[in-house]
């Protein structure tokens, strides 16, 4: 689905090849500081970061498309500190983003509740100023929102866990699960181990500054046992 | 340079004082003249002939008050740029500005014939005041029209105590529109304009640059609501002097919407805000090639002040507001919230005062101004004042100039949506 080909991000990465493939989990780990969110916010082509290599994504290079672009073919990625916009809803930034047209608002929106209800949101949260006032786990479960409300293919999270109580935790493993099938693709940074568990990924990816080591769950309970430098 | 009386403000200075001057026609069709112009000759020849004016007696009461405003402005000057309501740039482009002078200067009201099917619209042109078929009948509790000082004597000289004094272009809009339009919402009617508001459109005959000019007195008598939905357009020069009072208990809501048309504006208001009132002000501005909107506001006591801005300035345009509130005893209560938006090469500034007197414990009050630059070439500028002179008060004020913030815009991008800048400036002016 998605392929980086010695793929560099200036001062950050460099001569990383991994492909993400349709249908299957992913987690990354790696030391602080090394570039995971770096990572996932070059594939979704901030415009501050300076890209080398390709991505390509279902075969075609998407390094010239723009944020919103790469958005619209269903790349997604969830922010590890949402930014917070007032004078925005939850939900019309929703609108916003799916352009709705009026006769499917209602259905969008009763979904929208339904979802934030499952969470364990206030009843009120589509009304709410986007990220205002909420609390880390809220944006955590907003982004989580925003994914599933969203035509998402590839779908990013940097650290979904953060910030999450237990509930919280088991709600986002629950609703991950139900997400995926064989058409898309989940990529999650974390180092959670319940989270990891939960998940089941088909394969752990070990991010260093020039190189990735790719490995099924066993690697991560290696990372675990062991740390980064001895694996 | 001979310059005589070119405004539009000349026909209704003709009538008020029933005499022909001697005026010189412009020779070509097209001479512009700029507003210090027009003020030399309003405050040397006109003076000298209002003096001498064998007036009727049916207009000495009214003469008087006239000509010592005429005298203030010879002795105030023009405002100066380093007047404390006015951002020390902009009134070198104001001054700098060309006003028409009309070889035709009958004037023609055909265009606004559209009232003769329309609601509760009053159009202010040139010192005139148009009313929709309803409001110009005598019902009860219907609002009052005083606008012909001739008919309305006493009661415009009721109502001309309110001119004052002032270091702005108040008096100036005066001098070229003497007469007072008074619009009265009698008590009786309660909340009957407010359930059914009014729309006031501002207005001009034509559109070149002529200067159109209207003093206006919007009074609220006690216990009544009303709802007043100011409409600006300005085809050509407008200037506007209008002074609302809020008799006890009464409460009006304002709403304001100022639209370029090509032209520029001055728009002064004065508010007399007495006990128990209340006053709301919604306005929005897209600015011109030069805005002046400035309000002042006197409070008594027990009054509630809330006043929003929400001004998104296109580009090249020039839009200055100044709010200046002045509490005289207890329990006042203020909330200003301003926000602008400024396009490439667009200027603005605000300035903001609270004037909390000796007297008046207790004022509540809360000064915000927020601006958000679209463009490296916009300037924009913000100064609030807080003047307390008092103790027990609470006051506060918090005003930002910032750009579009990078992350939101990546924030939003990343999402889908395309057009992430327009959904931030619009977030930022809810």
């Amino acid at each position: 689905m998605l392929k980086l080909i010695d793929f560099e991000i200036k001062n950050v990465l460099e001569n990383i090849n991994l492909t993400f493939e349709e249908g299957k989990t992913y987690v990354i780990m790696g030391s602080n500081g090394v570039g995971k969110s770096t990572l996932l916010h070059g594939i979704m082509g901030r415009p501050d970061l300076e890209i080398g290599g390709s991505i390509e994504y279902n075969g075609s290079e998407i390094n010239d498309l723009t944020t919103d672009e790469r958005a619209k073919l269903g790349i997604f990625v969830g922010f590890q500190s949402p930014t917070s916009i007032p004078g925005l809803s939850n939900f019309q930034f929703i609108k916003q983003s799916k352009k709705l047209k009026a006769v499917d608002i209602k259905s969008s929106l009763d979904k929208f509740k339904e979802l934030s209800v499952s969470l364990g949101l206030p009843t009120d949260w589509d009304k709410r100023n986007l990220n205002t006032d909420a609390s880390g786990g809220e944006k955590k479960k907003n982004e989580l929102i925003q994914m599933l409300m969203l035509n998402t293919k590839f779908a990013m999270l940097d650290e979904p866990d953060s910030g999450l109580d237990v509930d919280g935790i088991k709600s986002l493993i629950t609703q991950l699960n139900n997400w995926k099938n064989n058409n898309n693709t989940l990529v999650v940074v974390t180092h959670y181990e319940k989270l990891i568990q939960g998940l089941n990924p088909d394969s752990v990816v070990l991010l260093k500054k020039d190189n990735v080591t790719v490995g099924d769950k066993s690697l991560a309970d290696k990372i675990f046992s062991s740390g980064f430098e001895d694996v | 340079m001979q310059i005589k009386f070119l405004v539009v403000g000349l026909k209704m200075y003709k009538n008020l004082f029933q005499e022909t001057f001697t005026l010189e026609n412009s020779t070509a069709y097209e001479t512009y003249y700029k507003l210090g112009d027009i003020f030399n000759f309003l405050t040397d020849d006109l003076i000298v002939d209002v003096e001498n004016s064998k007036s009727a007696s049916y207009f000495d009461a009214f003469n008087k008050p006239f000509l010592e405003n005429l005298k203030h402005l010879r002795n105030t000057g023009l405002p100066h740029k380093y007047q404390e309501q006015f951002n020390h740039a902009n009134l070198a482009k104001l001054y700098g500005l060309d006003i028409l002078s009309r070889k035709d200067r009958e004037l023609s009201f055909d265009k606004f014939d559209y009232l003769a099917v329309k609601n509760n619209t009053l159009v202010l042109c040139d010192g005139e005041i148009l009313v929709s078929n309803n409001l110009g009948t005598r019902k009860p509790f219907n609002i009052q029209i005083l606008d012909k000082i001739h008919t309305n004597k006493s009661r415009q000289l009721e109502y001309v105590k309110y001119i004052k004094h002032t270091n702005n272009f108040s008096n100036l809009t005066y001098a070229l529109s003497p007469f007072l339009n008074i619009v009265v919402f009698p008590a009786g009617s309660k909340d009957r304009f407010y359930k059914n508001p009014i729309t006031a459109e501002y207005r001009n005959v034509g559109d070149e640059p002529f200067l159109s000019c209207n003093t206006t007195i919007f009074d609220v008598q006690h216990n009544t609501k009303v709802c007043l939905k100011e409409d600006v357009k300005t085809l050509s020069g407008q200037m506007n002097n209008n002074i609302y009072i809020l008799r006890e208990n009464s409460e009006l809501v304002l709403e304001r919407k100022s639209n370029d048309y090509g032209g520029w504006n001055i728009f002064d208001s004065t508010f007399i805000c007495h006990p128990k009132s209340k006053l709301i002000i919604d306005t929005k501005n897209t600015g011109s090639i030069y805005t002046q909107e400035n309000f002042y506001i006197d409070s008594t006591y027990h009054t509630n002040v809330k006043i929003k801005g929400r001004n998104k300035i296109f580009k090249g345009n020039n839009f200055h507001q100044y709010v200046y509130q002045k509490s005289n005893d207890v329990d006042n209560y203020s909330r200003i919230d301003i926000k602008n938006i400024g396009n490439e090469y667009a200027d603005t500034s605000f300035i903001g005062r609270y004037d909390v007197g000796p007297f008046s414990v207790n004022f509540d009050g809360s000064m915000n101004n927020n601006n958000l630059m679209l463009s490296k070439n916009t300037k924009m500028h913000t100064r609030p004042i807080l003047d307390i002179k008092t103790k027990e008060i609470q006051c506060q004020h918090g005003c930002t100039v910032s750009n579009i913030n990078a992350e939101q815009l990546y924030y939003l991008q990343s999402r889908g949506v395309d057009n992430a800048k327009d959904v931030l400036v619009e977030s930022f002016l809810c």
